[in-house]
């Protein structure tokens, strides 16, 4: 119980600062597209989206301690047991458990076709799907989607506010981290107080870690060994990725960075081009 | 479901680029050489991506890379604002280990999809010198892990014609526009400037083990 006011008084308190910083711009559609065009963080790196960068860059270093100690163990012993069939079963199932989550937020969102894939798919998994561990609607041909709480802001107008990196929970943004603590929030099994459903909301939340680790174990790993900074390649990555899933897929390449602008690289081209001549 | 891409009747063309015309407006358009272009790549990669051994794979791979990607362009872009910045001397340091660099990024990308095959499946026009091409998993199967993802190219025509590769992503995930974060991040937090460029520098030799 003291977890669940902690969540509730940490959403609580992050609605109102949320709401006098994030939500000055809400119902703006010319700030909304700003907003959206806006992916990267500003060239230089560090200032514009990622001001908090020294706390996050602390934050992100002790996940990465935990991810390495615990989460990474686990999802190997997890591997280690079960076997990819089972394990995408329990995929299946966890996705199913968080559609009315989705339905809620799609609705939110005005998205009644993808509310009604939603609400289908849950139906048709929980029945002759095993009760969610079988996908057949996908192979009916409706498709899986995901939203949250924040991507719901996001809609309405609100911008993400700055990049941060919340201890265990990995990056987001305020309005992405004040969306989540409302999904808990919507969440039913969160308002159920029995030792059973406890149980299972332990127990639910220890095999979605797992199962969403396991999977990256391997691409993670290259990322890190790729990359020159770890912290901008993951926090890139991330916005990229949030992005796409804000625009539900109908991004058009519009706000992609100029690949310079193309004066700047002519020139480039015309030095090149000389020093070929010489 | 996904339309397949269907060539146009060759008598309609004309037509739709009259009218386009007339109109007045330039909407974001296919580009079928660009797409030509892109799918001429992915059946070159086919029978890399096809191949069993790692080593030919990746060798393989690096040749593809190396013929197609433009990398100087593509490693200035990533420098963002400090391209600009750097001396001759730094560019001609820069440049080859960068190369290096991205042909290994380039590497594991693609390895992901050995034993697929990819096809073209549409284009975007953000300008005339500056499309997306989308390419998808010939007949994935449904336990395939990127099935379902969208392999992006960026192709940048230069003024005469010819089209490179400029940047590489999956599901609007860019592999330049990410590398830029980094680089940037790199020589903000190293005092930016020449002094941050010489760190950026020091570190891509290391990673590549020069």
């Amino acid at each position: 119980m003291i977890v669940k006011s902690l969540i509730a008084a940490a959403t609580g308190l992050a609605l109102t600062g949320a709401a006098s910083a994030q939500l000055s711009d809400a119902g703006d559609p010319e700030a909304f597209a700003r907003e959206l065009q806006s992916t990267e963080p500003d060239p230089a790196g560090s200032a514009g989206a990622d001001p908090w960068e020294g706390f996050n860059r602390k934050m992100f270093a002790f996940n990465d301690a935990v991810d390495g100690a615990v989460f990474v163990p686990a999802a190997k012993v997890y591997r280690a047991t079960t076997h990819k069939k089972q394990r995408k079963g329990i995929r299946n199932f966890l996705a199913n458990a968080r559609a009315p989550l989705i339905l809620i937020n799609d609705l939110l969102q005005g998205e009644f076709e993808r509310a009604g894939e939603t609400a289908g798919r849950f139906v048709v998994n929980t029945t002759i799907g095993f009760g969610g561990m079988g996908d057949p609607a996908e192979r009916m041909g409706i498709p899986q989607h995901s939203e949250d709480f924040g991507q719901t802001l996001a809609v309405w107008g609100a911008s993400p506010g700055p990049y941060v990196v919340l201890p265990f929970f990995g990056p987001s943004s305020v309005r992405d981290g004040f969306g989540a603590g409302v999904d808990t929030l919507l969440d039913p099994v969160f308002w159920i107080s029995t030792t059973p459903a406890r149980h299972t909301s332990y127990s639910r939340a220890g095999v979605t870690l797992v199962s969403v680790r396991e999977p990256l174990i391997e691409p993670l790993a290259d990322i890190k060994t790729n990359s020159l900074d770890y912290y901008a390649s993951f926090r890139s990555f991330y916005m990229q990725a949030r992005k796409r899933e804000i625009a539900n897929g109908r991004t058009n390449f519009d706000d992609l960075p100029d690949f310079g602008d193309f004066d700047e690289f002519d020139e480039f081209e015309d030095t090149e081009e000389t020093e070929e001549n010489k | 479901m996904l339309a397949t891409t269907k060539p146009l009747p060759l008598g309609l063309a004309p037509l739709l680029a009259v009218i386009a015309w007339m109109s007045g407006v330039t909407p974001a358009a296919a580009d079928a050489a660009a797409e030509a272009y892109v799918q001429g790549v992915l059946n070159e990669a086919e029978p890399i991506l096809s191949e069993t051994d790692e080593d030919a794979l990746y060798d393989g791979l690096a040749t593809l890379v190396d013929n197609y990607v433009d990398m100087r362009r593509v490693g200035l872009f990533t420098l963002g604002q400090y391209a600009r910045k750097m001396t001759d001397e730094q560019k001609a340091e820069y440049l080859p280990l960068f190369k290096t660099y991205a042909t290994q990024i380039y590497q594991n990308a693609l390895s992901n999809y050995s034993g697929q095959k990819l096809a073209v499946r549409n284009s975007i026009d953000r300008s005339a010198r500056d499309i997306i091409v989308n390419s998808k998993i010939v007949d994935a199967q449904p336990g395939d892990q990127f099935g379902d993802i969208t392999v992006h190219w960026r192709i940048y025509r230069n003024r005469s014609g010819k089209m490179v590769v400029v940047d590489a992503g999956a599901d609007n995930v860019w592999l330049a526009i990410e590398q830029r974060s980094q680089f940037t991040s790199v020589i903000a937090n190293n005092g930016g400037g020449a002094k941050g460029i010489d760190a950026l520098l020091a570190q891509l030799r290391e990673q590549v083990g020069e």
